[in-house]
């Protein structure tokens, strides 16, 4: 055989070793404890998402998710461990879309949202919409647009910061309606909630709001998603209202650090899409606004790809800096 | 003139120098305007007022009378120094019972009244309790052992 | 609320705390509570940290019954390490290191320390009857507060700084600027920009408190102590009488009693008050003594009102978070963050829809107030005698437990070396004597200051003169001008002779 060709089927041979050992060690993935990074403090909407989801992945692998707070930077440093982790399965990342799709475009970031991450999950979208305190007097989203037009930059909206998925909904909003609101930088959906709650702030847009307007202390306009919250059947949806590709969607999800065996992420991800279609799952996602779509690790990263394209847009469009 | 307080002196070079470092650090960023206060328009006022602050102390040191300067005790403050450092730079690498014996015994080599039998004791004493306390009780994430030692990760 | 409802809440509140299991979760967080936070450095903050994922297993009630356990434990041991070791355990203790570790090197830890839990039973006591008998009202209070209201409310909180100082006023005031500076490090909220990071991003959300803390009191402290026998043994070599005396009851009644009122106003600001109760407090007494210089020296009034502030703010801080899902610190949002774990959204709902965890939760506070002085009196003793150990021992002990304490924050060996920096800075200062107490006020008071001082500039477009046009904005900042005249005049008179005698 010549020299050649014998290199060759060697060569073959040794990836052929490799690959066998790869899917056997995702055939006995998890071993260990896996380590499951978030990249906020404790406590937030993240930890509110997240924690639920390691729970039922414990009791499906029989083996601990173990959530580690990693909070700062807008959630940079966190999303930096997790991109600087071993591949090997025994690290995740979980997190919203914003430090990936929304943050790179802004500033300089530690880590590459498409090559040092492989896209593993999707685990809840969180459906909430714009609120506006009733001293306003008005009802609907149409009359809030009407009273914008009417009165420019009158009306003011609490953000959680300074080009965070809620300002870039905002912006959003002015920019596909042509009306002038006064952005407010919060630290926070708290922060914000504190303010818009006695009027001194008249709207926001976060999930934190919504058990206010359930008890009707807020009225909620609109949902930034494609579909209704349950809990609210007459709320209309941005596309219902006539003003399409405006969601600015805030969606969670699982990544591996970039290199992790196929066959774990394969595995994970059948894993997640079962029991996102558990109704007791669905029933605690619902509980925090959130609904969990069923996705492949291919199309997640093209929905990234899609998602930092069209804030990247927005972003330019509306001359968000960080100046 | 005669410098009457040295400490009044040392402080208000202090202040002077640490007001001229935010001013200057500070110089750049952005002042934005009377509706939107901009990144730079609070350390500015700060840097101006510790530097006024700084400059009455040095002038008061020329005017009144103060205490003169102490001397430094070099020995802990080095060895202080040193010990936390070499926790910080230790524990993630070496685990937790090695960067405590570093660090402890830094901090030990930083008083003459050290006695070492003693210390050696105490020593023991201390890393049971601290593995024990935060590894086994409270759970940290924290390497016991040197990390190249296989199990190093948990302790159970 | 009538007293037919008040009772029948009260009675089921009652009911689901006074369960066997509860209670003991409320006995397992306030021991847990108070061990982790007489570590020094490991706060509330991070005991509750550590420990919320274990009380996921647990059924709702008894999770936040031990969580809130979790939090007074730590916050009282936080007191006690304030007082033994001038550490101070969290923010609200500061202030108790002035007088507390003057007393306790002259032998009256054991005093300091008494009077220090029973001030803030007595304060917790009263403010859970404030939360079931006025939440609403009260949080509607809390509501009036504007931005430009906290605005004026913090420069009151920083004048009250300078008040504090106990000696050259000027060196306070230079502090204070400085402390301002070292908050600001990191990202500015409002735009996103980062300032005197130097582009590393464990700065990008600032210095911690904590590291900060352990650096300036404690690391510094060890340097100064180590060779120095002087300044670190006990005046009074003999630990004179565990017990306060009953001059020291005496003339803490009245302390206790105002600090508990004011701790207990500004806990329910969302906004940050619960960091002033303490200096508040403290500022207050100063004035209102017919020997203030005598405080920080070992006062026991200094030790007393802080301490029944911080505590009532601490009770009443839960308002906001139980009545409108606002959490007005990290240790609330915690508390958020647990009960979202047992799926149970926090807001105005809550006390209607699941009214036994409501007031089975006011109920266990209470309870845990108990508890807490209950197990910390005896301890009280065990405490004094360590501080008999030798220092060359202690200090390192004293050390470690610095280094991990701020490690176990984030997991983040460079926050470590920051206490080193902290160090070096904090003994530098006190060769100088300069107080850092003022520096640490300014240091949380300053970017706080900021942000509403941009925001009502941005509601109100621009026009300065709306800090004088809110009523409540105009009283904080009247109050500030009269103080600030009263610490400085006399300074500018002394200053004024000398130079005419010159």
């Amino acid at each position: 055989m010549q020299r050649r060709d014998f290199l060759t089927l060697a060569g073959a041979t040794l990836a052929a070793g490799f690959s066998s050992k790869a899917s056997a060690q995702a055939q006995g993935w998890p071993e260990r404890t896996v380590k499951v990074i978030l990249p906020y403090a404790p406590g937030g909407a993240t930890d509110a998402i997240g924690r639920p989801w390691a729970d039922k992945l414990s009791q499906a692998f029989g083996q601990q998710f173990v959530i580690e707070n990693r909070g700062g930077a807008s959630g940079m440093i966190g999303v930096e461990a997790a991109s600087k982790s071993a591949p090997d399965g025994y690290t995740l990342l979980l997190t919203p879309n914003a430090p990936l799709a929304v943050l790179p475009s802004l500033r300089k970031t530690p880590y590459d949202p498409i090559k040092s991450f492989d896209p593993v999950g999707r685990v809840g979208d969180v459906i909430n919409g714009f609120v506006i305190h009733p001293s306003v007097g008005v009802k609907t989203f149409q009359e809030m647009v009407e009273y914008a037009k009417k009165n420019p930059g009158k009306l003011t909206f609490g953000s959680s910061g300074n080009g965070t998925s809620t300002h870039l909904r905002l912006e959003m909003l002015k920019y596909k309606t042509g009306i002038d609101i006064l952005h407010i930088p919060y630290r926070g959906g708290a922060d914000t909630l504190n303010d818009v709650l006695p009027g001194t702030v008249h709207m926001m847009n976060e999930p934190v709001s919504l058990p206010h307007a359930k008890a009707g202390k807020l009225i909620l306009l609109n949902v930034n998603s494609q579909v209704r919250h349950p809990d609210f059947p007459d709320i209309p949806t941005l596309t219902e209202l006539g003003i399409t590709g405006a969601d600015v969607p805030i969606w969670f999800s699982i990544f591996a650090p970039a290199g992790t065996p196929k066959d774990i992420i394969a595995k994970l991800n059948a894993k997640m899409q079962e029991i996102a279609r558990t109704d007791d799952m669905k029933a605690k996602l619902i509980a925090v606004n959130a609904v969990a779509p069923l996705q492949s690790p291919e199309n997640m990263a093209k929905h990234l790809l899609e998602d930092i394209k069209a804030n990247a847009e927005l972003i330019n469009a509306a001359s968000i800096k960080i100046e | 003139m005669r410098i009457r307080s040295g400490q009044d002196i040392a402080t208000g070079l202090l202040f002077l120098a640490f007001g001229l470092a935010a001013y200057w650090i500070g110089a750049d960023y952005p002042m934005g305007s009377p509706q939107r206060p901009g990144t730079g328009v609070l350390p500015r006022i700060l840097a101006w007022c510790l530097m006024g602050t700084g400059a009455i102390l040095c002038a008061k040191a020329f005017l009144a009378d103060g205490t003169a300067l102490t001397r430094w005790a070099w020995r802990p403050v080095i060895m202080t120094t040193l010990a936390t450092i070499a926790f910080a730079l230790t524990v993630d690498n070496l685990g937790l019972v090695v960067s405590m014996l570093l660090s402890m015994t830094l901090c030990a080599l930083g008083t003459p009244e050290t006695r070492w039998r003693e210390y050696a004791i105490f020593c023991v004493l201390m890393v049971a309790l601290g593995v024990g306390m935060f590894i086994w009780g409270l759970r940290m994430p924290i390497p016991v052992w040197p990390v190249s030692l296989p199990g190093a990760l948990s302790w159970n | 609320m009538e007293l037919g409802s008040l009772f029948s809440n009260l009675s089921l509140g009652f009911s689901v705390a006074v369960s066997l299991q509860n209670l003991f979760w409320c006995l397992m967080g306030a021991v847990i509570g108070t061990a982790v936070g007489v570590l020094p450095g490991v706060g509330p903050t991070a005991t509750m940290a550590l420990l919320l994922p274990a009380t996921y297993f647990l059924p709702p009630e008894g999770a936040l019954i031990m969580l809130a356990g979790i939090y007074y434990g730590a916050q009282y041991g936080g007191s006690t390490t304030a007082i033994l070791v001038n550490l101070p355990g969290e923010a609200s203790s500061v202030v108790t290191t002035l007088d507390g570790y003057q007393m306790a090197r002259q032998g009256r830890a054991g005093p300091a320390l008494a009077i220090a839990a029973l001030g803030s039973f007595f304060a917790g006591c009263v403010a859970t009857i404030a939360i079931v008998l006025a939440a609403p009202p009260l949080t509607r209070l809390a509501q009036q507060f504007a931005p430009a209201d906290y605005f004026s409310l913090m420069v009151l909180g920083l004048v009250f700084a300078v008040v504090l100082a106990r000696g050259s006023v000027i060196k306070a005031f230079g502090m204070i600027f400085l402390g301002m500076l070292l908050g600001l490090v990191g990202t500015d909220v409002n735009t996103g920009n980062t300032r005197f990071t130097f582009g590393i991003s464990d700065l990008f959300d600032g210095i911690g408190f904590v590291p900060l803390v352990m650096g300036v009191f404690g690391i510094a402290e060890i340097m100064a102590n180590l060779t120095n026998p002087q300044r670190r043994d006990l005046v009074d070599a003999k630990v004179s009488g565990l017990l306060p005396t009953k001059e020291d009851i005496m003339r803490s009644i009245a302390p206790v009693l105002r600090g508990t009122f004011l701790g207990g106003l500004l806990g329910i600001l969302p906004g940050g008050g619960a960091v002033l109760a303490s200096f508040s407090a403290y500022t207050v007494e100063k004035r209102l003594s017919k020997t203030p210089e005598k405080f920080g020296t070992g006062m026991i009034e200094g030790v007393a009102a802080p301490e029944s502030a911080n505590n009532a703010a601490a009770q009443t801080s839960f308002i906001p978070m139980l009545t409108l899902g606002i959490p007005s610190n990290a240790v609330m949002a915690m508390m958020i963050g647990g009960m979202m774990i047992h799926g149970i959204i926090p807001g105005p709902q809550v006390m209607e829809q699941k009214p036994g965890l409501f007031w089975g939760m006011i109920v266990s506070m209470w309870i845990g107030n108990l508890m807490l002085v209950v197990l910390n009196l005896p301890l009280i003793g065990i405490w004094v005698r360590m501080l008999l150990v030798p220092y060359r021992l202690l200090a390192v002990a004293i050390l470690f437990f610095c280094c991990i304490g701020v490690y176990s924050l984030n997991n983040s060996a460079n926050e470590v070396l920051i206490i080193a920096l902290f160090g070096v800075i904090g003994y530098l200062l006190m060769k100088l004597e300069c107080e850092p107490a003022p520096l640490l006020l300014g240091f949380l008071l300053g970017p706080m200051m900021e942000v509403y001082m941009r925001r009502a500039m941005l509601l109100s477009r621009g026009d300065p003169w709306v800090f004088l046009q809110r009523p409540l904005s105009l009283t904080f900042l009247a109050i500030a001008v009269v103080l600030l005249l009263f610490v400085i005049l006399p300074n500018v008179r002394r200053a004024r002779e000398t130079a005419f005698q010159e």
